[in-house]
């Protein structure tokens, strides 16, 4: 047969059918890799770059699919204020079915927490005195109603609907569904805040005695258990993004924790006073943080960066209540009144201590105000306060587009079951949790340890590591992994649009004395406490005062000290 | 005035239709909606390396009958599930490996070990023995499968190691202490082929399967040989450091041939450079007996003396999949089947065994459903295998005791030897050039 005949055939047979074949032309500017010389790993990683390319453009596509439609207030002119309009205005202007999300729940036994399940569609509320209950708030069933008897200072909903878990007068119980009480965790000790973090399967509890605890819900372990040694901790708030649990202490101390770790990955002043309220941005990745004080002060973070405040103002009643929706609306509960102000000017930094533009606010002559709660996938937010419950309508809160797979406020029984299967096959690993959850995947650094001394290896070549051996031979690949996710974050490190070797880098790296304390001192900002940090500056102090006083000596604008019998005396 | 709007959800949009249906379901693609994504998936790759080695029992069947060692094996060309198998008890058993049944049993076909066995055109079968006859046999099924008579006897001067067809013409050749070319229809050799300088004793022959008029022999005088029917000699000749117990042409690429070699090792060859091979495949840690293609030429398989059958990726040298039993012995033959999922391994302790290609691939009808799951987990395992936990789950295996530390006295002889080279290398003369790469190691000579 005629060679060409036979290839066509194979050609034939072995690629992909037209139908399946992208229709697409191949994207531009993907890298050609034309540094590798390996022709079969080039081929491969032109392919994965061009894979990767298209699937990237294909969700930006898919954007344009999303149906929902955000809920909104828009005034028409300038004189006009959003935060005006009252919730009879905005009931009357939303459609029937949005009006069921204002309502008002009249209950004894108050103050009152709520919580959310994560797809928005139950409710799980606790009264101060014992009052329980967990309802499917859209269609109005009720699931459980207990009256515990006892003090119950939270709630909060497990994996979902099916089981939750209440902070009571000792321990924590968890109850299901129906109310039955399954579990008490004697180990959880007068508890005062609950969360519990869905993709580790984790309930995380602070109490009175400032312990925080991990209890593992699907194999019932106990996890970690962190002493704060900060006292009774009544504030509590996890980051969704990266399940790093952040702690407000009666002293004004912000702590953010990890199972991993025995002491707080992160630790900061936040505030003159007790910490009252907190909660993290979702809508930005967990990038931004707002606490508030028992002092009167809101203020929010930049959590990449803890060098001050983003921004900060003084609020009139003491500590509030407050919560970012998922479009990253902040909603602050303070006094008689819940405000609520939107994304841009939160999150800018502003050197006045003014309130930013307010979005809405309504007043609630229930006082305490006690917590604050965004409905997932609506525009509701609901407050509990001392005579039950109000949930107030805030449009353009909430996100519209829901992911099946995620979270389903329209799932049925059976993609319950499945999703609770799914979810525990994906369970993560509680020491996995590190501030920066990108971490999994990425390449680590290379290693600077090496066995040679002067360059020469006592070794011999055929028993030296792999890396070592590459090394030796000039073949180890020195260059930086640029990994195309975080060229946005890193894109202000050199301009120059080249990117520097290693050994470069390592070359026009500034030298001078102390530069690594200076950097640590630098990372170990001034309102993080850190009895290293502040010994290691009182040391730079004292160095520097004595080179000050040499200095001077020399100059002849100071009298060299003389040695007297009265330097015995003298602190050191 | 303002304009007010609430986010509302239609029921109708997100509940289905009639009872019954499915539910509607929706996506969100933004990265915010899935929070440690990458967490996620790499927990899934794992579940999924995991899954991998919990069901792979890649262990079908026993096809039983031969009361001595098997020899040889033989697939069927164009068959599925015909395979022949001869046996140091002189036997010859055609089986059905999907029903598990003889189609029939030639018992005492020869005297003593049969040496070869092929399958000529139109379901006759080739069976070459050491006593110096190859008979033809009829393998259509009958209803008495104890059935003795050879349709026609080719009676040789010297024991005979190996027997092969040729593709189409109704020739075929045999490995004796010569290479002779037959003709079914007649009963004496019709040429013979031999190096000029050859006294070896030619342990295995097989004709090219593209270029039908060329075949290659190994020999016990460490050579592989290539010849041209067409000019009736011997075109090349390789010396090799070791010998080679068995070759295998590449069913897709014309100009490769494998052979098994007795330093452990197998070796690819392109018969267009003899002078070195194109890839060395080590693993087996005693000297490596047969060795066949899997149809697709992605793949091969091999048996050794370790007591172990290996499925080899071409073109990747180490880390096969590994295959053993408590009671397999010293494995003399192995095959491929001609779908490419199953392979077949012939033992001392006279047993065929049918293994899957793939370890835990599963057997049986698979929905849709499911093929896309397993296709799922395939891409995660690809995607995650750089990944410590991940990787290490895919690539152990465990191996039986002996082998297991045959293997590790192996690398630390060989390491010793490698530094002890190199500190000559670094005190002698011979430190100034470059040390020779192991491929270039391999061929000793080369001889036209």
């Amino acid at each position: 047969m005629d060679p060409l005949l036979v290839k066509a055939d194979v050609v034939k047979h072995t690629s992909l059918p037209k139908s399946l074949r992208p229709t697409s032309p191949p994207p531009e500017n993907v890298p050609k890799h034309k540094h590798i010389k390996d022709l079969k790993l080039r081929t491969k990683l032109n392919r994965q770059a061009i894979h990767a390319a298209r699937s990237k453009a294909l969700v930006e596509d898919a954007d344009l699919l999303l149906t929902g439609d955000a809920g909104k207030m828009q005034v028409e002119n300038e004189m006009e204020r959003t935060w005006r309009i009252g919730q009879d205005e905005i009931v009357q202007g939303a459609g029937q079915e949005a009006t069921k999300g204002r309502r008002e729940l009249k209950l004894d036994g108050g103050p009152y927490r709520s919580i959310y399940s994560r797809n928005g569609r139950h409710l799980a509320i606790v009264g101060t005195m014992g009052h329980v209950a967990t309802f499917d708030w859209q269609t109005g069933t009720m699931h459980a109603e207990l009256q515990l008897q006892e003090t119950c200072r939270d709630i909060t909903f497990l994996q979902d609907q099916s089981f939750f878990a209440v902070a009571q007068k000792k321990y924590v119980f968890i109850y299901d569904r129906d109310g039955v009480e399954l579990h008490r965790l004697k180990s959880h000790i007068e508890p005062t805040r609950l969360e519990f973090l869905p993709y580790h399967w984790l309930l995380a509890s602070v109490g009175n005695t400032g312990f925080l605890k991990y209890q593992d819900t699907s194999t019932g372990n106990i996890v970690a258990e962190h002493r704060t040694k900060l006292g009774a901790c009544h504030t509590l708030a996890q980051n969704k993004h990266n399940a790093v649990l952040h702690l407000g202490h009666s002293n004004g101390v912000v702590t953010l924790w990890t199972p991993n770790l025995p002491h707080p990955a992160v630790q900061l002043l936040a505030h003159l006073g007790p910490v009252v309220g907190m909660s993290v941005d979702p809508s930005s990745g967990g990038r931004y943080m707002a606490t508030s004080g028992q002092d009167g002060v809101v203020k929010v973070w930049d959590c990449r960066n803890w060098k001050g405040a983003v921004r900060e103002w003084t609020t009139r009643g003491g500590g509030a209540e407050l919560e970012w929706s998922a479009k990253g609306a902040l909603s602050v509960a303070v006094g008689g009144s819940v405000n609520v102000y939107t994304k841009p000017s939160i999150q800018t930094p502003h050197p006045a201590k003014a309130p930013p533009p307010l979005y809405l606010t309504h007043p609630i002559p229930h006082r305490p105000l006690t917590s604050v709660r965004f409905c997932p996938f609506q525009d509701i937010l609901t407050i509990g306060h001392n005579a039950g419950l109000s949930s107030i309508l805030v449009p353009g809160v909430g996100e519209p587009n829901f992911d099946s797979t995620e979270a389903d406020p329209f799932e049925n029984k059976k993609a319950r079951r499945e999703r609770e299967v799914k979810g525990l096959l994906d369970k993560i690993q509680p020491d996995m949790i590190t501030l920066n959850p990108d971490f999994i995947g990425s390449l680590a650094p290379q290693t600077k340890l090496t066995t040679a001394v002067n360059d020469t290896h006592d070794i011999p070549f055929a028993r030296l590591p792999r890396l070592e051996r590459l090394r030796v031979q000039g073949k180890a690949d020195d260059t930086e992994a640029v990994d195309d996710d975080d060229d946005g974050g890193e894109g202000d490190g050199d301009k120059s649009g080249k990117t520097q070797s290693r050994a470069e880098k390592e070359k026009r790296k500034m030298r001078g004395k102390g530069k690594s304390v200076k950097r640590y001192l630098r990372k170990q900002r001034k309102n993080v406490i850190d009895p290293t940090a502040v010994a290691i500056r009182a040391k730079l102090e004292k160095h520097r005062e004595e080179k000050r006083v040499a200095r001077a000596v020399e100059k002849g604008q100071m009298e060299p000290h003389k040695p007297s019998a009265l330097d015995r005396f003298r602190r050191p | 005035m303002v304009k007010i709007s609430v986010l509302q959800h239609d029921p109708s949009v997100h509940l289905p239709a009639r009872p019954g249906d499915p539910t509607p379901t929706t996506r969100n693609l933004d990265p915010l909606m899935h929070p440690f994504a990458r967490a996620r998936e790499r927990n899934r790759a794992l579940n999924a390396a995991k899954m991998d080695r919990l069901f792979a029992k890649p262990f079908v069947g026993a096809l039983e009958g031969h009361i001595d060692a098997i020899e040889v094996l033989s697939k069927k060309p164009g068959s599925l599930s015909t395979v022949a198998s001869g046996s140091w008890d002189g036997g010859v058993i055609l089986h059905n490996v999907s029903e598990r049944k003889h189609i029939r049993r030639i018992q005492g076909a020869h005297k003593g070990k049969v040496s070869g066995l092929c399958f000529a055109q139109d379901d006759r079968l080739l069976s070459c023995g050491v006593d110096s006859n190859i008979k033809l046999w009829d393998a259509t099924p009958q209803d008495d499968p104890i059935e003795q008579r050879p349709l026609s006897v080719y009676p040789g001067k010297s024991p005979f190691n190996s027997i092969d067809h040729h593709r189409s013409d109704p020739l075929f050749a045999t490995a004796s202490n010569i290479v002779q070319i037959w003709d079914e229809t007649k009963s004496a050799a019709i040429s013979d082929l031999t190096f000029p300088t050859s006294t070896e004793t030619i342990t295995s022959v097989r004709f090219n399967m593209s270029e039908t008029s060329v075949l290659g022999s190994i020999g016990s005088d460490r050579t592989f040989t290539l010849y041209d029917i067409r000019t009736g000699k011997a075109e090349r000749r390789v010396i090799m450091q070791m010998r080679s117990n068995a070759l295998a042409w590449s069913p897709t690429f014309p100009t490769t041939i494998l052979l098994a070699s007795e330093d452990h090792n197998l070796y690819t060859f392109d018969v267009r450079q003899l002078n070195t091979p194109t890839k060395i495949y080590k693993a087996h840690v005693a000297a490596v007996m047969s060795c066949d293609w899997s149809p697709t030429g992605l793949e091969f398989v091999s048996g050794g003396w370790d007591r172990t059958v290996r499925i080899w990726k071409e073109g990747q040298g180490t880390g096969p999949e590994v295959y053993h039993t408590k009671r397999m012995q010293r494995v003399s033959s192995s095959i491929f089947t001609a779908d490419a999922r199953f392979v077949l391994s012939g033992s001392d302790d006279g047993n065929v065994r049918i293994w899957k290609a793939k370890a835990s691939e599963k057997l049986g009808i698979i929905t849709a459903r499911e093929r896309a799951a397993i296709e799922y987990r395939e891409s995660l395992k690809d995607r995650w295998k750089h990944d410590n936990e991940v990787g290490k789950i895919q690539r152990k295996r465990h191996l039986p005791k002996p082998v297991y530390q045959a293997a590790k006295l192996k690398r630390t002889m060989l390491d010793s030897r490698a530094v002890k080279e190199e500190r000559r290398r670094k005190h002698t003369r011979a430190g100034e050039s470059k040390p020779a790469a192991e491929r270039k190691k391999v061929v000793i000579a080369e001889q036209t």
